[in-house]
């Protein structure tokens, strides 16, 4: 086992590398440049253009501004400057990680606690009224984006007279310290974006569920543990729903980069401060460094996600080896 | 200080006087705006507005971020600023100026007592420590070094004495008055980032980043930094060294505190506002029906309209050296661009787009700028197709195709691209009007649609045919030469006029003959000193301007604003104007 994974882990830095080189290529394809922002204000002239160009390193080939960053990351560890804000690529990137892994864990959890069991319970009374209304409403959520559930749930709020739209906080508590008040704020808050960015993720898992739990139930070692006089509660659980989980592992490795890209619109329209618009900010600006660190990033993540849902598979599922 | 006062009296005063450190020396006295609804307030509050992305910076000539601006202007102060009501220069940190030697010298006297947020002094240091190392720096982002370049040669800068600074110019420039508006840094903190401190003249684009200390940003404006969260929000509070005061002699600022929420989507922000998390938004004319409903229904708030001097208005423009040679030669005619002018409806754009809100345009003049604008309405016109239509005819474009175009003399249709900005609230709208009323005088138009943030450089590039753009407004023409004078470095729809650099001669020769009038207007202009004969200049050129039509403008759009009613001396502030700050007068009710 540990073996599998150390040969994963150095299988994964060619794979890291060619993506690098097509981000980069993607990305100096996009037409225009950094500085075309900047062009309308009337202190920008010919020779400011040039002089950031020259700053900026982007008078030099392209291969070399490939190399030189690479060789940062390598030697250093250092993933370049974002040109718009003169820093490190690697602290801004820290300064918005906080709440972005934060608000990923909560929804990935709520929408798993809410999901499984409905999907299972779909399953299990699959022509039941019930069944069906809950079927129906996934089908529903699953069409509608998530931006468009969170302006709806705004102008609910608005219109019954609330304050908490959009934003973890109120005003007053966003650079207060840690209290109970403030920990009741967030909550008053929270709710929105869980059920906004949740809710899809709710009605995908419940009909991934439900279809691996109908294929399941039916399987002969279910029949033979329900002949073998098991409990209905035991077969369900310890022969139906571990076996009909697999293919949910596998799926909650690859919902790791969208940490990063999963919700772009949804935190733009909610006000989140997480790093979804900071990667579409650095991708319209072409603000290169960022645009790459994050992309690297999350295939970074899709590989460690992959790699992790391997693991917990043959951990979870004893007919899976990796020898 | 009256001088009849018992000895006894002076004294304390004297020694009170010593106790505030002398900020009292000499405040600016705020005063005299009954007109624009300005009474005395009381001081305390909490102020918070929009910020439409996270500063990029907190050093202002770092980077060019109109977020940062917004910040910028509370905690910061140029030596001149606008009168809020006339928009006339007026001291600020400098107490008063003397302009000598056929306007080549400019001596500014510096307000005494004035401290930095952090109590050192504020003095002549300080601003030429600015001047030389930020604004005239050529490697600064977000300097203006070639605003200090006449004729080639620069402007020079010394410290006089301790409250005295000079300028000396190559030759006499009017507006250069207006650049006194940039703001001043201070010198103890900056230092050791400029050249003057021993770093590369391009180090103080690094001077504090978003994560500096605090403490590190000093400021002499009326706020100063107090928190910054990343993504979230600016905190600033009160600067107690401000060295204005209102009419009753009560120390400015009167809000305790003032807040940025970050806020990207303008829906959002409304949304914000309506929940009374924000207390002032600037909105677009979309977005006032519904606000000024829920006004009028009741809602804690007040919606405004102002017909404001700055603010951009959009035109068209075509190109003159377009791929095209057949639609180069139609569009460098001026009798196509008027005929089109005909078909250009403006009335339905202010009242479908704008809701009303807007009115007819001057040409590179707000009408509302009384000090320069000319009466150049006439030469709008009025819609007519049919006028239009015959205009065309008599260009030779009579002829027309199964589909209704009409044919260019070399037998193609008459058939070009519109290029607009499609992330915009009224770019869009507008477009499709423009398209609609083409067709029916025979011209057909098809919309390209990118994003606005790159209408300028495509208009550079020269890779379009008809756009949709705006350049904003400002209180003297003079500061939009780079946009109107041909030949300059925004002067896109012609750009075979510009030089290879900026600065050198354009190319005069390839010049209509009336955009050599307006080059020679421009130069003329920029060194004459009379008032008189510089309006007369600028007259002649609006005319010119309106006749020709470089560009065609559209409509000067209004400004709103919505303000909540828990504040009072609320005045329309469009953004980032160095030297047009009202925050100051606010007051929580």
């Amino acid at each position: 086992m540990l073996t599998y994974t150390l040969r994963r882990i150095l299988g994964m830095i060619p794979t890291l590398l060619l993506i690098s080189v097509v981000c980069f290529t993607v990305i100096q394809l996009q037409p225009g440049s950094f500085l075309d922002q900047y062009l309308e204000d009337p202190r920008v002239t010919k020779e400011t253009v040039a002089s950031i160009t020259r700053q900026l390193g982007l008078d030099q080939p392209l291969w070399v501004q490939y190399l030189t960053w690479i060789k940062g990351i390598v030697t250093q560890g250092d993933f370049g400057y974002s040109f718009v804000n003169g820093r490190p690529v690697s602290s801004l990137i820290w300064e918005r990680l906080g709440w972005t892994v934060f608000l990923a864990v909560l929804t990935l959890i709520v929408s798993w606690v809410i999901a499984v069991p409905l999907g299972i319970y779909t399953a299990l009374n699959r022509y039941s009224k019930r069944s069906v209304a809950l079927n129906f409403f996934g089908y529903v959520s699953l069409a509608t984006p998530d931006f468009l559930v969170a302006l709806l749930l705004i102008a609910l709020v608005l219109n019954l007279g609330g304050t908490n739209v959009g934003g973890l906080f109120s005003p007053q508590f966003i650079d207060a310290p840690w209290s109970g008040a403030k920990v009741m704020d967030l909550l008053g808050h929270l709710w929105i974006p869980m059920i906004a960015i949740g809710l899809e993720g709710v009605a995908g898992l419940m009909r991934q569920m439900r279809a691996s739990m109908l294929d399941v139930i039916g399987q002969d070692y279910v029949r033979t543990a329900r002949a073998k006089g098991l409990a209905g509660r035991r077969v369900l659980w310890k022969h139906a729903v571990r076996n009909a989980v697999n293919p949910l592992i596998s799926l909650a490795g690859l919902s790791l980069p969208s940490l990063i890209s999963g919700t772009i619109i949804a935190s733009i329209v909610l006000n989140l401060p997480t790093i979804g618009p900071f990667l579409y900010d650095s991708l319209l600006n072409k603000d290169q460094y960022v645009a790459m660190t994050l992309l690297l990033f999350s295939a970074l993540l899709l590989l460690i996600g992959n790699l992790l849902s391997d693991l917990a598979l043959a951990w979870a599922d004893p007919r899976v080896r990796f020898e | 200080m009256t001088r009849s006062r018992p000895a006894r009296t002076a004294a304390l005063s004297l020694v009170t006087l010593a106790l505030l450190g002398g900020a009292l020396a000499a405040p600016k006295k705020v005063s005299g705006y009954g007109s624009l609804g300005v009474t005395d307030g009381k001081p305390g509050g909490t102020y918070t507005l929009p910020l439409g992305d996270s500063p990029q910076s907190l050093f202002y000539y770092g980077v060019i971020d109109n977020n940062l601006g917004l910040i910028s202007q509370q905690l910061f102060d140029g030596l001149l600023e606008f009168n809020y009501a006339t928009y006339k220069l007026e001291p600020a940190l400098a107490e008063s100026y003397v302009v000598s030697d056929g306007g080549r010298t400019y001596t500014f006297k510096l307000r005494q007592g004035v401290k930095w947020s952090d109590g050192q002094t504020f003095d002549a240091d300080d601003v030429v420590f600015t001047f030389k190392n930020m604004i005239m720096n050529p490697e600064a982002r977000a300097g203006d070094a070639a605003s200090f370049k006449l004729d080639g040669k620069p402007v020079e800068i010394s410290r006089v004495n301790q409250y005295t600074v000079k300028f000396e110019l190559p030759r006499p420039s009017p507006a250069f008055l207006l650049q006194m508006r940039s703001f001043i840094m201070p010198k103890h903190k900056l230092l050791k980032f400029s050249v003057e401190g021993g770093a590369k003249p391009s180090d103080i684009n690094g001077a504090w980043p978003t994560n500096v200390a605090e403490s590190e940003v000093v400021g002499t404006g009326p706020f100063k930094l107090a928190t910054y969260t990343a993504g979230q929000k600016v905190t600033l509070t009160r600067n107690p060294n401000y060295w204005k005061v209102d009419g009753k002699g009560t120390k400015l600022p009167y809000l305790d505190r003032l807040e940025f929420l970050v806020i990207r989507d303008p829906q959002a922000q409304v949304a914000q506002f309506l929940a009374g998390n924000l207390d002032q938004l600037n909105i677009s004319g979309a977005q006032f029906p519904d606000l000024k409903q829920k006004e009028v229904a009741g809602a804690p708030f007040r919606v405004t309209r102002s017909t404001a001097l700055f603010g951009s208005p959009p035109f068209v423009a075509y190109n003159f050296d377009a791929k095209d040679p057949a639609l180069a030669k139609l569009f460098s005619d001026v009798r196509f661009r008027r005929a089109m002018q005909g078909a250009l409806n403006r009335d339905r754009i202010i009242d479908t787009v704008y809701n009303g809100l807007a009115s007819l345009p001057g040409h590179g003049v707000a009408p509302v700028n009384k000090d320069w604008y000319a009466n150049t309405r006439p030469q709008l016109g009025s819609f007519n197709v049919a006028a239009a239509g015959q205009a065309l005819d008599a260009l030779g474009l009579k002829n027309r195709n199964s589909a209704g175009i009409r044919l260019l003399p070399n037998g193609r249709p008459l058939e070009f691209d519109l290029t607009y900005g499609t992330d915009s609230s009224t770019y869009p709208a507008m477009a499709t009007i423009i398209q609609s009323d083409f067709a029916k005088v025979g011209v057909k138009v098809n919309l390209r649609g990118i994003l606005s943030s790159k209408l300028l450089s495509t208009g550079q590039s020269g890779d379009w045919e008809m756009i949709l753009h705006a350049f904003g407004d400002q209180p003297d023409p003079e500061l939009r030469k780079p946009i109107w004078q041909p030949g300059g470095a925004l002067y896109y729809w012609h750009r075979s006029l510009q030089p290879a650099r900026d600065g050198d001669k354009p190319n005069v020769a390839k010049m209509a003959a009336w955009e050599k009038d307006i080059y020679a207007i421009f130069d003329k202009a920029a060194t004459t000193t009379n008032v008189g004969e510089r309006k007369a200049l600028y007259t002649r050129w609006q005319l010119l301007f309106a006749q020709n039509l470089p560009v065609t403008p559209i409509a000067k759009p209004e400004n709103i604003g919505a303000v909540s009613n828990r504040y009072g001396n609320y005045i329309y502030n469009l953004g980032v104007i160095p030297g047009y700050n009202p925050v100051p007068l606010i007051y929580q009710k």
